[in-house]
């Protein structure tokens, strides 16, 4: 399965679909401990939906994350 | 007198952005001497595995801490309402407000707003409890369909972003107070000088919201405090009633007994 994670590819195996909580955890991020939110193509997805929102091939997750603005 | 935005009383009527200083230190010392209780912030795509999003993150809360202030995150980069409004709830979860900063571009060469996406982004924002504080031109009509929609604080923009220009075109931001004398009003963008910020309070805006006049300045804490000065002046000027301009000079002196030449 490959998939997008802030626009740079990954190969995640032969996997039909995974979880966002595990996508995080393969990009060794760990939800209670970091600022950050995420999207999945393009639709916010709530932390509280990251076991059963599921991600698949071609998908893209972006990771969001404070910085300074305007 | 205190700025009301959304039922939030605060003390200072600047906001304040916090990009673009030559450091963190910097920035939160020109936050801290603006004396503002709203900062600005955004989000990018950051791997929080690699931390590098933390410190500005950190330095952001010490300051909101010392203020008794409140984070104004922005759709910075948002082309579309959908792109706005997906940001949006990913501010809200991580800042845990309902303020907005709403900024839906339209054109890359003056990061003018997009209207009508603004107001579809607008709407559906709104619906979801958002307080929205749009970004938008200084297009009258444009304004008013914003307060229709909702939006209790509307920021029409003095110029582009980060041009420094000041206040392009007044009979526009002048005619919207006029027109709109119930919302409240905040000058957003283009800001270049102390008297840009002050001329504007002169004008009966309730607020500045800039950031590079600031955070460009040779000492952007000094520059932090002219602003902030700035605004008090304008703001004193508004409220103490600015004199009608006049087409003929009239003497100051009394001229009752004028001395010597104009006797016969």
């Amino acid at each position: 399965m490959n998939i997008h994670i802030n626009g740079k590819a990954y190969s995640l195996g032969n996997e039909p679909q995974i979880s966002v909580s595990s996508a995080l955890t393969l990009h060794f991020i760990e939800p209670q401990q970091s600022t950050f939110a995420v999207a999945l193509n393009g639709d916010f997805v709530g932390k509280a939906e990251y076991d059963n929102t599921m991600v698949k091939n071609g998908d893209s997750l972006d990771i969001l994350q404070p910085i300074q603005g305007g | 007198m205190a700025l009301n935005i959304y039922g939030e009383n605060l003390d200072s009527r600047l906001l304040i952005g916090s990009a673009l200083y030559p450091s963190p230190e910097v920035m939160k010392q020109a936050i801290l001497a603006s004396g503002s209780q709203v900062v600005t912030l955004s989000l990018k795509r950051q791997n929080p595995a690699e931390q590098s999003g933390q410190q500005i993150w950190r330095y952001l809360q010490e300051i909101i801490k010392q203020t008794n202030g409140h984070l104004l995150p922005n759709t910075a980069g948002c082309k579309t309402a959908k792109e706005a409004v997906t940001l949006a709830k990913m501010s809200r979860e991580i800042f845990q407000t309902n303020w907005l900063k709403l900024e839906v571009i339209g054109d890359d060469y003056n990061l003018q707003p997009d209207p009508i996406e603004l107001l579809n982004a607008t709407e559906q924002l709104i619906s979801e409890g958002f307080k929205v504080l749009p970004y938008c031109t200084d297009d009258l009509v444009l304004c008013q369909r914003l307060y229709d929609l909702g939006c209790e604080v509307i920021m029409p923009w003095g110029s582009p972003i980060g041009t420094g220009k000041g206040l392009m075109n007044p009979y526009n931001l002048e005619t919207i107070r006029l027109r709109l004398p119930d919302a409240t009003l905040i000058l957003d963008a283009g800001i270049g000088k102390p008297s840009d910020a002050c001329i504007a309070m002169e004008m009966g805006y309730d607020g500045v919201l800039l950031n590079s006049a600031v955070a460009l300045a040779d000492n952007p804490v000094l520059m932090a405090k002219a602003f902030s000065q700035a605004l008090q002046a304008g703001e004193q000027g508004y409220v103490a009633g600015i004199m009608e301009q006049r087409q003929t000079a009239h003497p100051s002196t009394p001229t009752l007994d004028t001395p010597f030449w104009h006797q016969s």
